[in-house]
């Protein structure tokens, strides 16, 4: 299991904000800009937790805390009752991260990202072999193995990345906004391959602006506004906070705006 | 570390710009390009030197022995309206409207004047702008030849015999006699140079793939990646730091080796014995002390590449901020070549001047081994401080995420 308690990052601001501008933004505090206040939430064994909020409210910044690519000011991290910010190598080993702007090594082939990846994980020889062989099946790869990266359609980069991400089994994996951008197909494959470790039992956290994929995949929901945890809840409880039960109305209800949807 | 020394490695092979600036460049252009300014300076001497020079001449009659030497020169042909021309005026605005090349303007007899005990001034104009001239030093021999015969002719007038006539005119001459040896002369020359050609080069192997590990994942999403594996920064940054060490090394080895062979090919077609004498004197071990002593320049200029390419956001930003990096190379390599400047214990201290320095008395032959290690020393220092920077650079976030 995987706990985030009382989060808290901010980031220094380049140009600090006159005292009494009244259009400032609340989160600009003495010379730093605070991207998230307060959020605390968990994800269990087993558990798709979709991870909501307009931009801005703070979920890449603490999916990147998560990820241990930044360091949180205030709270704490653990995975299986240990700390993630006082051990981040622990952390690495222990989570998948995949976003959507993550790149590929454009000159090296698909097999040869994926196999990088894995050796920085300390894979080597035949666990090696084993674990690639493993990925490639599993994500129907082998056609497209020994071409470079930057020769590959996005549909192949994405399945190229989702290995690359989870080459080294990892306990939890973390998704921000993985189907940004992509064709119906190849959001197609990131939904499935999140179907897969669901069934595999492996706890998965991810963030999204697409409810349908929320409704399709998920336990559970937590929403983060303007930097503080605002709602956690199973989609049943989401979905109560909407008369007709429409999850876009829920959503704009949670965060208090006024629509039409 | 390994594993991120061969993956950058990897794809800088597989990246033709790569190879197109750290071999193509070296082992080709370089060579094609000084091939082809020496073929076009030589060309541009040579015709020089045949060109026939249309002149006229105020007042031949006045030094009529000069009037014919110039008349019967091979380099001069004397113009049909030379009759037209009397003043230097007259001469200026001829030059000027490309009717002759030249115009000796001889104000009064010479040899009557040199009997009043007065010195005459004659004017030559041409348009001295050329950058390749002959017609004055062509001038000045003629006319030298001449005045010597005056002071001749007045000598024996005199009573001077001819065999005495030059130690009566030059009692005293001076002869060189030079204690440095060809090898310390030549090494003064030609040491000098070699820095201004390694050093530059270390730098231009570094920068390219720099950009690519730096902002370059960066700007591809492929850093965020790599910074959640388990591998430590210190690995990640000496993976990298490792990776464009090769690269400077390898450019600047390949461009001299390149600059080599051709030279060699060179010289069994022209006969370039200052060249062979030099570096036949330079044992291969001072060659490997060379080489040793630019590994620290490739390890600071390496180290320093790569923090800037990390501070930039993307590649473009990258390539402003190493734009300056020339002039701070090249101003204390100029120091090294400013008179009187010598490797010290002072000078051992100051980055690259001290190498460029250490690297002329290689070449000389008279290098000081404790200085050398003085120099090995600082300049490691410095590697490793700019090595360590790198690696807390690696480390914040705010550089990082900017």
């Amino acid at each position: 299991m995987i706990e985030l308690k009382e989060l808290q990052k901010r980031f220094k601001l380049q140009v600090k904000s006159k005292p009494n501008d009244e259009s400032k933004d609340p989160r600009e505090r003495e010379g730093y800009f605070y991207s998230v206040e307060n959020v605390s939430f968990s994800c269990n064994t087993n558990e798709v937790l979709g991870l909501l909020g307009p931009n801005g409210a703070g979920k890449t910044t603490t999916l990147r805390m998560l990820s241990t690519a930044l360091m949180p000011d205030e709270g704490d991290i653990t995975i299986a009752g240990q700390s993630i910010v006082k051990d981040p190598i622990f952390g690495r080993r222990s989570i998948g991260f995949l976003s959507g702007s993550t790149g590929l090594y454009g000159k090296l082939t698909a097999k040869e990202n994926v196999s990088y990846f894995a050796k920085l994980h300390g894979y080597r020889g035949k666990a090696l072999a084993s674990r690639l062989e493993e990925l490639f099946t599993l994500l129907d790869m082998h056609s497209f193995l020994d071409k470079r990266a930057d020769t590959l359609s996005t549909g192949m980069k994405q399945k190229t990345n989702i290995a690359r991400a989870v080459v080294h089994e990892p306990q939890i994996v973390v998704l921000d906004e993985p189907t940004t951008g992509l064709d119906i197909m190849t959001k197609q494959t990131v939904l499935q391959f999140i179907q897969q470790l669901k069934s595999a039992g492996t706890p998965v956290i991810f963030s999204t602006h697409h409810l349908d994929e929320v409704a399709m995949l998920c336990d559970r929901v937590h929403v983060i506004d303007k930097g503080f945890s605002c709602f956690d809840g199973s989609i049943a409880d989401f979905k109560a906070h909407s008369r007709d039960g429409e999850l876009n109305q829920a959503f704009l209800n949670l965060l208090g705006a006024k629509s039409d949807v | 570390m390994f594993e991120i020394y061969r993956k950058e490695l990897l794809e800088l092979l597989r990246d033709r710009k790569t190879l197109f600036f750290v071999i193509a460049l070296p082992i080709l252009i370089f060579p094609l390009i000084i091939g082809f300014m020496v073929f076009l300076s030589s060309q541009a001497t040579q015709s020089a030197e045949q060109k026939v020079h249309q002149f006229a001449l105020v007042n031949g009659h006045y030094a009529p022995d000069f009037a014919q030497r110039l008349f019967y020169h091979k380099s001069f042909k004397q113009t049909k309206e030379n009759d037209m021309y009397s003043t230097i005026d007259d001469l200026v605005s001829a030059v000027k409207s490309g009717k002759i090349d030249v115009g000796v303007y001889i104000p009064k007899a010479a040899h009557e004047a040199m009997q009043l005990g007065e010195q005459t001034t004659w004017s030559v104009v041409f348009n001295d702008a050329k950058a390749i001239n002959f017609i004055y030093t062509r001038i000045e021999e003629l006319k030298t030849r001449f005045t010597d015969e005056l002071v001749s002719d007045a000598l024996t007038q005199y009573g001077v015999v001819k065999e005495k006539q030059e130690a009566f005119l030059h009692p005293i001459s001076l002869q060189k006699v030079d204690t440095a040896d060809k090898r310390e002369n030549l090494g003064e020359k030609l040491g000098g140079i070699i820095p201004y050609l390694l050093i530059p080069l270390i730098l231009a192997g570094a920068i390219y793939p720099a950009i690519d590990m730096g902002a370059g994942e960066k700007e591809r999403g492929t850093l965020e990646t790599l910074l959640l594996t388990p591998v430590s920064r210190t690995q990640l940054v000496l993976g990298k730091f490792l990776t464009l060490l090769t690269t400077s090394v390898s450019s600047a080895i390949i461009t001299v080796a390149s600059l080599g062979i051709w030279v060699g090919i060179a010289v069994t077609f022209i006969q370039v014995d200052v060249i062979k004498v030099a570096f036949a004197s330079v044992g291969a071990g001072e060659f490997v002390l060379i080489f040793m002593l630019l590994l620290p320049v490739a390890a600071i200029l390496s180290s320093l590449v790569l923090a800037i390419s990390i501070y930039a956001r993307t590649f473009k930003e990258a390539q402003n901020y190493m734009g300056p990096l020339n002039f701070l190379i090249i101003l204390p390599m100029m120091a090294s070549i400013m008179p009187n400047m010598q490797l010290s214990s002072t000078t051992a201290l100051i980055p690259i001047t001290n190498v460029s320095l250490a690297i002329k008395d290689i070449i000389k032959g008279t290098v000081d081994m404790n200085l050398v290690w003085l120099i090995f020393i600082s300049t490691a220092v410095l590697g490793g401080i700019l090595l360590a920077a790198c690696v807390r650079w690696f480390s914040k976030e705010s550089v990082l995420f900017r």
